[in-house]
């Protein structure tokens, strides 16, 4: 049912409010001569590089970013002035009378090139932030474009090469896709008497919070973010976006600046990271693995963001669930001239699975072994040591593969079918808390798990209202407020209902041991890798799944019509099957518009798809049969579902089309690369035939 | 400033603003074309000329043509009883045009007044033969659609010139129509083919590969195979994010010859 009651960072308004456009750079580097807001009308309040020169640099992992592009514009849709007035009109108009100089300067676009010894420098130096987002040794390097790289050394890898009966070698790429989420960016601002208050649509208040603070230079406690419920985030809405815009346009006309992105400026804002991952595997003749070698490069755009999270975990989700005595892996983050990219759904694990899960199958037919059998031949199971030499418990990759593999009728023929298995780590380390207050009947949950149609609040209160033994319209779930909600790392990473709830288990221990009308509850999970090696604990806990894909495809056009996708997901326990099952549609959704439609097209830079005609998201009618399944174990802890089915969906696809003898190596498959394959395959048929 | 909205109640007022204003007041009739122009910021007009309240431009008839009124939807062509029955290959074209939202509101004027080298229903109406009547104040004139549509997003109408109907033949034994599309079902096509055989003659028309719907009478002979090979031959295609000139090309082949299989020809 759709009420219309909830409200959205765009519906917030305040008295005097004014409304901020913003002017952005057409080049994607170019040195900023002269800003000129003469012509500009004296009702409107400009924000120029020279009001931002004094105010800090933010960035959850590097501190590369400023509120405006001052001296310098990175990519296209760099913000390089911006506006506040009465109506949204009045601001754009005065966006067309603001000049700009420009200088171009050479322009990279690609992370392979981007991070070799001579290409333009992006940013002149790295300076690693004090956000608690950046909570893993960064090692950016100096000189280069390369501002982080992630290592995993883990046995003798040139020796099991040696050793070994086959070894195969592939690269493999996924384009820059865009989140698409359907509420646009929006934020607003309000000073009052040296306090800040933002609302926003944000999955990670305290992020904001810590950012700002660097801004303005200003203590936490005078920022308040209160965080709005989206309409979709998938990742676009972590991290700062238009706060420190809005905030710093507020303080400049001492009057509430609100924010609301028009929809070609998100395809400037935040993408997901285009990849290159070139990956090598080491076997036995009978399917043993016995070494993984890697090397991936994320194209984090102009602005590092999360790109150094991500490059971490495509570095070690890119081994896969497999037991690999001797790994070897370099991961690099690397900034181009691109827009910014950062956390989509899946946070690298759809790059790294693609890659790594691609390769099982050509392993699988150079052995001529059935994929199933060679993956569960290897896959991790409890008691097993992973890349990282942590040893993993409660695992359920065979139940998983062998779930998928039996729904889509893999025993009975395995033609135009494919299967993919995919381990996905969790924030870790993080925190979570929860306070819960006891007014009348009511139970008032103050925690900052953000809202943006997962389905957090119900989740969270579904176990509220089960702890407490109470029914859930008992539960209360006001909007996150950092000057009431205890700390929380943030809502990403399919982390909330597994954290929060294991704090409400905490917290509803101390309501009763207390008085009995406060309990307070915080749970931590600690671990973390050693950027050099790659040893520590990646993950508190594995998310777990596989996917299942059956394909047709024509061979005249190359075009590949998807019959069926199955995804089987570990769920420990669930705790809201309806919005559990949702999570699995969703993301096999999203996994097949990466599969077949989605990129982002650039042209030196600029964007020539941003608009939702030219961009491809999946439609109703391109829905194959999608079926799902949620594993879960009796006594077993809740296991996070928000992003699980999404990354195997492309990799099932692509080994569909591997079984038809299509090798595809590039995210999204195109019907034009898959003629090519076709054809590909027809002349090695006549070289075999003029060779026997 | 914001852009004046011009809404004429009359034919003939619609007409004298056309007259007046010509390109400077672009058309509206479903907006769903301009409304991207203009969120895009690639259209700035300082006024729009609204056809919504000029009555007599909807509508659907049927004696020895089809009528169908300039302002007539997307929707009511494709579901309409009279086109499904006689001309079915148009209902077809028309069904398959992006989503049920954009054919609520998408017009027959409009798709052919925009010459988009993307949409379906303009190499349909070529190859039924389809001719627009354009009014001014002087008086109306036919125009085949073949001739109407001369370029990319340009057309022979005259600046004081308006589309107010649509006149299909009747009479094609057969037709078909076949949309590729290379990614999403909602995309537009990659390439589009519309064939109909009307008194023996065979007229195949290939859309969204060049800059007007592609039309060689002097090669619609032969079998479908030969058929499909001289049209990819001698089109031009264009690049684009929907496919490659050389790829296009492949696929102009092979779809030709598929939609003269599916229309029973055999040369």
């Amino acid at each position: 049912m759709v009420s219309g009651a909830v409200r959205y960072a765009a519906d917030v308004e305040l008295t005097g409010m004014l409304h901020a456009r913003i002017l952005r750079s057409p080049y994607p580097h170019a040195r900023v001569l002269r800003v000129d807001t003469t012509a500009v009308p004296s009702g409107v309040v400009v924000l120029t590089p020279d009001d931002v020169r004094g105010l800090g640099a933010y960035g959850c992992q590097i501190k590369d970013e400023t509120v405006l592009a001052v001296d310098r514009v990175r990519h296209v849709g760099d913000p390089v002035a911006a506006v506040a007035a009465r109506t949204p009109r009045e601001a754009e108009e005065a966006l067309a009378l603001i000049e700009v100089e420009y200088e171009e300067l050479p322009a990279v676009f690609d992370p392979v090139e981007a991070a070799e010894q001579d290409a333009p420098l992006v940013h002149e130096a790295h300076r690693v932030s004090e956000n608690p987002a950046a909570y893993f040794g960064l090692r950016p390097e100096a000189g280069t474009n390369v501002c982080h790289r992630f290592r995993i050394r883990s046995g003798d890898v040139d020796a099991a090469f040696g050793d070994a009966d086959v070894v195969v070698e592939e690269t493999y790429r996924t384009a820059a896709a865009q989140h698409a989420a359907m509420e646009p960016h929006a934020s607003l601002a309000r000073w009052d008497d040296e306090r800040l208050e933002v609302w926003t649509g944000t999955q990670t208040p305290f992020n904001v919070r810590a950012d700002l603070a660097s801004v303005f230079g200003i203590p936490e406690e005078r920022i308040r973010i209160v965080a709005l419920p989206m309409g979709g985030a998938f990742g676009a809405k972590a991290f700062v976006r238009l706060e420190a815009i809005v905030a710093a346009l507020a303080r400049k006309a001492e009057r509430p600046v609100k924010a609301v992105l028009t929809r070609p400026e998100e395809w400037v804002t935040l993408n997901r990271h285009p990849a290159v991952i070139t990956v090598a595997v080491a076997a036995r003749a009978d399917g043993t693995l016995l070494a993984k070698r890697a090397e991936s490069w994320a194209d984090t755009g102009a602005y590092a963001d999360c790109g150094p999270g991500v490059a971490q975990k495509i570095g070690y989700t890119v081994v896969g669930p497999y037991r690999i005595p001797n790994v070897y892996v370099d991961s690099h983050c690397v900034y181009t001239n691109l827009p910014p990219n950062g956390a989509f759904r899946g946070y690298g694990a759809t790059q790294a699975v693609w890659a790594s899960e691609r390769l099982m199958d050509v392993l699988a037919e150079r052995l001529s072994m059935d994929p199933l059998e060679l993956r569960l031949r290897n896959v991790l199971r409890d008691g097993d040591a992973f890349c990282t030499g942590e040893i993993v418990h409660d695992v359920r990759f065979a139940e998983c593969l062998e779930a998928a593999a039996s729904a889509i009728g893999w025993s009975e023929g395995r033609r135009g079918k494919g299967l993919c298995v995919l381990l996905k780590g969790m924030q870790t380390p993080s925190r979570a808390a929860v306070a819960i207050e006891v007014d009348g009947g009511r139970f008032v949950l103050r925690c900052a798990t953000t809202e943006m149609g997962q389905g957090a609040r119900r989740a969270i209160s579904l176990e509220a209202a089960r702890l407490l033994g109470v029914e859930s319209e008992q539960i209360a779930f006001p909007n996150p407020d950092t000057d009431v909600v205890p700390y929380d790392t943030r809502t990403t990473s399919s982390r909330s209902t597994h954290m929060m709830g294991r704090a409400l288990e905490e917290a509803v221990r101390d309501l009763r041991e207390s008085s009995g009308t406060r309990g307070f509850g915080e749970i931590r999970n600690d671990g973390g890798l050693d950027p050099d090696t790659g040893q520590g604990i990646a993950s508190s806990h594995w998310h777990q799944g596989a996917c299942a894909a059956e394909v047709r495809m024509d061979e005249e056009t190359g075009k590949v019509d998807v019959v069926r996708v199955h995804a089987s997901v570990y769920a420990g326990r669930v705790v809201n099957r309806p919005g559990g099952e949702l999570q699995n549609e969703g993301s096999m959704i999203m996994g097949l518009g990466t599969a077949l439609f989605e990129a982002v097209d650039f042209e030196a830079g600029q964007v020539t798809n941003a608009n939702l005609s030219d961009y491809e998201v999946p439609s109703i009618a391109d829905m194959p049969e999608l079926t799902h399944d949620l594993i879960e174990r009796d006594g077993a802890e809740v296991h996070g579902l928000g992003e699980t089915a999404l990354p195997p969906v492309p990799a099932a696809i692509g080994n569909a089309l591997a079984s038809l003898g299509l090798h595809m190596t590039e995210l999204p498959i195109t019907a034009e690369a898959v003629l090519e394959a076709v054809d590909r395959g027809r002349k090695s048929d006549v070289g075999a035939v003029t060779a026997g | 400033m914001s852009p004046e909205w011009l809404s004429p109640t009359t034919l003939d007022e619609a007409l004298e603003l056309r007259a007046e204003l010509g390109e400077d007041a672009p058309t509206v009739a479903g907006g769903t074309f301009l409304g991207v122009l203009v969120n895009q910021r690639l259209l700035e007009p300082a006024a729009f000329l609204s056809l919504r309240r000029v009555p007599g431009l909807e509508g659907i008839s049927a004696n020895d043509h089809l009528h169908l009124g300039a302002m007539t939807t997307h929707s009511a062509v494709e579901r309409s009883p009279v086109v499904r029955e006689r001309w079915p290959a148009l209902a077809q074209a028309f069904s398959v045009v992006a989503s049920p939202r954009v054919r609520n509101q998408a017009t027959v004027g409009g798709v052919l007044a925009d010459a988009d080298y993307a949409s379906d229903p303009p190499a349909m109406f070529v190859a039924l033969g389809g001719r627009a009547v354009a009014r001014c104040l002087a008086g109306e004139r036919e125009i085949a659609v073949e001739e109407l549509i001369t370029g990319y997003y340009e057309t022979s109408l005259r600046p004081d010139e308006l589309i107010t109907e649509v006149r299909v033949p009747v009479g094609p034994e057969r037709a078909v129509y076949r949309k590729f599309r290379s990614r999403s079902h909602e995309d537009r096509p990659c390439v589009a083919v519309a064939a109909a055989v009307a008194n023996g003659t065979l007229r195949v028309v290939v859309g969204a590969v060049a800059e007007r719907p592609q039309h060689f009478p002097e090669l619609c002979a032969g079998s479908p195979a030969e058929i499909g090979r001289r049209y990819a031959e001698a089109i031009e295609p264009i690049s684009d994010a929907r496919g490659s000139a050389d790829y296009r090309r492949r696929v102009i082949a092979v779809e030709v010859r598929r939609a003269l299989a599916e229309l029973r020809w055999t040369g």
